[in-house]
């Protein structure tokens, strides 16, 4: 029978269901069912009563709270079957399972789609019970009705979003890989009286281009032409814009990169005017965002059907960004950004605004409160909760409150219908001895019978179901031994409160030691409470996902904007790190010393540094495992040795791992970071490649290539460290293998593969003067082999405890310049020199550094940050300065994102670098070491 | 002329938020040098609207105390800029104008003239600079200091009453002060046909640009 066919069987109509009849059938069922009916009929809760002896088992009743629920009034259902609110959507196999529960007479539950009289649909969460009669045969069949659509919804936000979650790791795997491979962002400085746009190795990675064509500069038609033909126009416009006085430049758009492929870039940039006020540079940098417009997409679609409104608020703005649902859920024409006042403008007096502008809370705070507003579109009253986080924006510095609202009218008016039923209990009601008492004992749900003390005098057996305490355990005391500590306060006030009813939630505790979340109707008679609870748990429990869901929503905006860090914070990062290590070292000098007084001002150096890294580390997530390449003299088999048991665990029982180290290998230089990322790589392509199990080789060797077999693998004749990894796995077909370098280029499934892994290893071992060779047969098996130059001189030597070295001091009269723009390390570095007893001398940027240099009698040595504001950078200062000084020693200091800047200089004698961050005590040796060495 | 035609092609919006940036930026720098502070700006948003939808705009939008330099302007194109506050920070700029060793009392005597010196430097700078982008010059009248909610502020004139208004918003803040407000301007229909003609010119003048193009 189809479902529509089944809808429209005709039911036979229960003659003579007058009013007379009713009310005898209520005589009855109450006679049979007892207070606790009386209790049901006049709750919240949707009910119904049912007479099985009429034909079809057709509705004798219903409670004002049906039609609420479902929108028939007692007329218009009185005499119908119960499946009148079924339709086409209403799963088949829960029906059945009702009609077969209803043949044995048996209590049901089930939760079912069910229409209302409008022809809406809801979840409908049925309870049935047969009031039986003293014949043990029901009599009328109970049900009662609770909607819990926005149960559901809130179920199926949460799916999507745990899907979304599992592809953002992959994304951000993806991206942290990419980062690797290319750094965070092209940047470029158009020069614009010259009309060139001067790109780093990233920019020329990009466009194309040598990395000495890029520094060279391009024409700015050349800037333009990788950009998407439907974006150009609105480029142009906006550098246009850049080159004639504006200051700050935003925009996203697509590039075709020479492959054809296109990509989402987001580019941000600020332009620098010369002296007169006129425009002189423009300076931006692009990350490739072409992941986060696709999940940003998938958060708005998600973001629409949850129903969830994200907002941003900068203190001190007058306006929130806001996203358009947001403007939907206020009752708003659609807007980017709205005023503040307009906001809490919609709030009804008594509530706290949306956004308080005065009220500062701390970084890291949450906040989380509900609201009623009046929509200015309909009048309408709503009620919205609203949870938000309080953070710290590091581009202004300033507190934002990045936050999401949602509707919650529904629950909010119900939970109000509960609390203004307040209707006193009719005298009729008759106390009936539990033993008689038939729904009672069959009901599923919990009933309960209390003194005034709170006592309970008999509890149903439903209780046993919910809670698995068995009855007769619950009875005679109050439940105070079953509350949830921070329950007890509420339960109490909600009984006291007087009236003849009362509503409240609260936590029990089970035989099993969890908790269940009851929701409670009392309602006092005759001196004594009658209860009924509903087991609210799954919902709540939704309640809480959909919190943790918003959370990880709010995370993954975050991702968009992690997306826009560039290699700059890297910068700011190792500036602050030095700041607070550096401090740290100070006062450990100070310490010993016994110069306690001076203990402070490092303290709060330190503690300023290291809030504002926490700040930033914040920001930097996962991506702050970029590192300085810094390369080393490398013993392969002792860090092969340090990675076995992690490559043991990665790969699994069904893979045998043999390791192949040749005993003498020589030393290699190279990052050792890199080296390991890139063997595990390789361990796991071979574990992909052999799912079935096999063995994996791990093996070195000396290489010593003559002329022709270096040539064949396009290195220069010498001698190499070969590091080898293979499979007995699947192999590649030749198609595969030609393009197994490429990036992006993966064979794998979504989640499983980044196409990212060997193009990593290329670059890596391309850089360290090496060279990759791939041999794969189908069936058969890989090998991939890494030929990486041998490393003459000494080894890593294994870091013995260094000796406690005499600290190195100044020789009378050795004068240092130091030069940082950022005055917590300045001041560090300068009181350690003075500490090993060099004159010092400061300067906050290279302008005042170089008037000290024309001044001052004798300056030996320059220590220069790198990255400065104000013009001349580390590298511009140090030319300037040796022109002054011709032969002056310069030690320049540098994060991460300069070393583009310092370039040839390191080669340059006399000049050294040094990377941030580093301890004081080896800045201490190096500048000994520069000052004894001979003059630049 | 329909009001499709009125209404601003998506290049032309972007052009249009181009010339805003470029004006409202040479207007920061101006307030740099009273203030002797940084100032952040926003990247401008935009948006054309008919007249009635404005005036649901603004009454959904504006409401509570608010004080605002208002400077009409009349040329090619013509209309209304306001400079608004919302009710606090306006003391503080004055502060940031005149310097905080001035006792209270003198501070908010000065008030009315340092608002006004303060609009007449960001409104004019940014219009000025548009003008002379869009090589039209604008008369601009002289500064005048509002109080009152956004309904005051936003009122129409007789003659406002039907077509399209161009709203345009930018968040503006001075780094170390809590100083914040935007911009807002308010063009007419007339006017801002008179605009998308000047913006046309703009946009060839940006593409057949040689610092620009090839
Ligand atoms: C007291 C009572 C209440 C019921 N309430 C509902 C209800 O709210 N929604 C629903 O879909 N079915 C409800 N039913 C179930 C249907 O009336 C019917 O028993 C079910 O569809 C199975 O029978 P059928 O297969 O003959 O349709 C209720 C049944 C009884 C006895
Ligand atoms: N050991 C191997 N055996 C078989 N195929 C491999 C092996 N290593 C790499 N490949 C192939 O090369 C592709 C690219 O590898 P890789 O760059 O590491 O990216 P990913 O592993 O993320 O797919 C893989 O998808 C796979 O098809
Ligand atoms: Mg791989």
């Amino acid at each position: 029978m189809t479902r529509s066919a089944h809808r429209l069987r005709a039911h036979p109509v229960a003659d003579g269901l007058d009013d007379q009849a009713i009310a005898a059938a209520w005589a009855e069922a109450e006679a049979l069912g007892g207070p606790m009916l009386v209790a049901l009929r006049r709750s919240a809760m949707a009910m119904v009563l049912t007479d099985p002896r009429l034909p079809d088992n057709p509705i004798i009743d219903i409670n004002a709270a049906f039609t609420e629920l479902t929108g028939y009034a007692a007329a218009a259902v009185r005499g119908r079957n119960c499946r009148l609110l079924q339709g086409p959507e209403t799963d088949r196999a829960t029906v059945a399972m009702l009609a077969a529960a209803l043949r044995e007479g048996r209590a049901v539950r089930a939760e079912l789609l069910n229409y209302r009289a409008d022809g809406s649909s809801f979840w409908n969460a049925l309870s049935l019970t047969p009031v039986l009669d003293a014949l043990g045969e029901p009599r009328f069949y109970l049900g009662t009705q609770t909607d819990i659509s926005g149960a559901r919804r809130i179920g199926s936000v949460e799916t999507t979003l745990r899907t979304q979650a599992r592809e953002l790791d992959v994304v951000r795997e993806r991206l942290r890989l990419a980062l690797s491979v290319a750094g965070a962002a092209a940047a470029w400085e158009w020069r614009i009286p010259e009309r060139l746009v001067v790109g780093d190795e990233r920019f020329a990675a990009l466009y194309g281009i040598t990395e000495a064509a890029a520094a060279a500069g391009i024409s700015p038609a050349a800037f333009f032409a990788i950009i998407h033909p439907d974006d150009r126009a609105r480029i142009r416009l906006a550098v246009g814009g850049m080159l004639r006085g504006a200051e700050v430049f935003s925009k996203s758009y697509r590039v075709v990169l020479a492959d054809g492929e296109c990509r989402w870039v987001q580019a941000r940039g600020r332009s620098v005017n010369d002296a007169a006020g006129q425009p002189d540079r423009f300076l931006g940098a692009l990350v490739d965002i072409t992941e986060h417009k696709r999940i940003e997409e998938q958060l708005r679609i998600a973001q629409t059907a949850g129903g969830i409104g994200t907002f941003e608020f900068t203190y001190g703005f007058a306006t929130v960004a806001v996203s358009r649902h947001f403007c939907d859920l206020l009752g708003l024409h659609p807007a980017a950004e709205l005023p503040v006042a307009t906001i809490n403008g919609l709030v009804c007096p008594a509530h706290r605004p949306v956004v308080d502008p005065v009220t500062r809370a701390a970084a890291g705070d949450v906040t989380q409160r509900e609201f009623e507003i009046e929509r200015p579109d309909n009048g309408e009253r709503r009620w919205l909760t609203l949870r938000g986080e309080y953070l710290r924006d590091t581009e202004s510095a300033d507190l934002r409150l990045s936050g999401v609202i949602y509707d919650i009218t529904e629950a909010k008016r119900r939970e109000a219908q509960l609390r203004t039923l307040n209707g006193t209990l009719e005298s009729e009601v008759e106390a009936r001895t539990r033993e008689r008492d038939r729904l009672w004992r069959l009901s599923g749900d919990p009933f309960l019978v209390a003194d005034q003390a709170g006592r309970w005098l008999a509890a149903n057996p439903a209780w046993t179901e919910v809670l698995g305490w068995p009855a007769a355990s619950l009875v005679g005391r109050t439940s105070e031994w079953l509350e949830h500590p921070e329950d007890a306060v509420s339960t109490h006030a909600a009984l006291t409160r007087g009236g003849g009813e009362s509503r409240f939630e609260g936590r029990l505790r089970t035989a099993a030691g969890d908790w269940r979340w009851l929701s409670w109707t009392a309602v006092a008679e005759g001196g004594l409470l009658y209860c009924v609870a509903r087991d609210i748990t799954a919902e709540k429990a939704q309640a809480l996902a959909l919190a943790e869901a918003e959370a990880r929503l709010r995370q993954s905006q975050k991702m968009e904007a992690v997306g826009q860090l560039t290699g700059g914070l890297a910068h700011d990062f190792n500036n602050l790190l030095t700041g607070v290590t550096a401090s740290l070292e100070m006062m450990r000098t100070r310490i010993a010393q016994g110069r306690y007084d001076a203990l402070e001002r490092y303290i709060v150096a330190a503690k300023d540094a290291a809030s504002r890294a926490a700040a930033l580390t914040h920001r930097l997530l996962a991506f702050s495992r970029r590192q300085t390449l810094a390369p080393k003299p490398v013993e392969a088999n002792r860090l092969i040795g340090g990675m076995e048991d992690l490559v043991r665990r990665t790969m699994g029982p069904e893979i045998e791992i043999t390791t192949r180290l040749a005993p003498g290998l020589w030393l290699t230089l190279c990052d050792p970071h890199q080296l390991e990322n890139a063997l595990l790589n390789l361990c796991i392509n071979a574990r992909d490649a052999m799912p079935g199990g096999g063995r994996l080789t791990i093996a070195t060797d000396n290489a010593d290539l003559g002329g022709a077999t270096a040539r064949a693998s396009g290195l220069p004749a010498g001698e190499y460290v070969e590091l080898s990894v293979a499979d007995t796995g699947t192999g590649m077909a030749p198609d595969v293998a030609a393009r197994a370098f490429d990036p992006f280029f993966t064979t794998k499934s979504l989640g499983q593969g980044t196409g990212l892994g060997l193009s990593m290893i290329y670059g890596f071992v391309k850089q360290s003067g090496g060279q990759v060779g791939l041999v794969s047969r189908p069936g058969a098996g890989t090998k991939v082999t890494l030929l990486l130059p041998r490393h003459q001189g000494s080894g890593p030597g294994e870091a013995a405890p260094a000796p406690p070295v005499r600290l190195p001091r100044a020789r009378p009269g050795e004068t240092v310049l130091v030069v940082d723009d950022e005055a917590t390390i300045r001041m560090l570095v300068a009181d350690a020199l003075r500490d090993r007893g060099y004159a010092v001398m400061e300067a906050g940027d290279g302008a005042a550094a170089l008037e000290l240099l024309r001044e001052a009698a004798a300056v030996d040595l320059l220590v220069s940050d790198v990255g400065m504001p104000g013009g001349l950078n580390g590298r511009q200062l140090a030319d300037a300065a040796r022109a002054l000084r011709p032969g002056l020693k310069v030690l320049l200091i540098t994060g991460y994102a300069e070393q583009a800047v310092v370039g040839e200089a390191a080669l340059a004698g006399g000049i050294e670098v040094m990377t941030k961050p580093f301890a004081l005590d080896a800045l201490g040796l190096r500048i000994r070491g520069m000052m004894d060495g001979p003059p630049g | 002329m329909t009001l499709a035609d009125r209404m601003l092609s998506p290049l032309e919006h972007d052009a249009l938020t181009e010339l805003v940036n470029i004006g409202v930026s040479r207007a920061a720098s101006g307030l740099r040098q009273m203030v002797g502070g940084e100032v952040l700006l926003s990247v401008p948003s935009i948006e054309v609207v008919s007249h009635k939808a404005a005036a649901a705009l603004i009454g959904e939008r504006e409401g509570s105390d608010l004080v605002a330099v208002r400077q009409d302007f009349a040329g090619a194109f013509g209309g209304r800029a306001l400079l608004i506050f919302p009710h606090g920070a306006s003391l503080d700029l004055v502060r940031a104008v005149v310097g905080d060793l001035l006792p209270d009392a003198e501070a908010r005597s000065l008030e009315h003239e340092a608002l006004a010196e303060t609009g007449n430097v960001i409104l004019n700078g940014c219009l000025a600079s548009m003008a002379n982008m869009l090589e039209r010059p604008v008369t601009i009248s002289l500064p005048q200091v509002l109080h009152g909610d956004g309904a005051t502020l936003f009122q129409p004139e007789p003659g406002d009453d039907d077509g399209l208004v161009l709203f345009l918003y930018i968040n503006f803040s001075v780094r170390n002060r809590r100083i914040r407000g935007y911009i807002a301007m308010l063009m007419d229909l007339p006017s801002l046909a008179a605009l998308k003609l000047l913006v046309g010119d703009f946009i060839n003048r940006v593409m057949n640009d040689d610092t620009v193009g090839p």
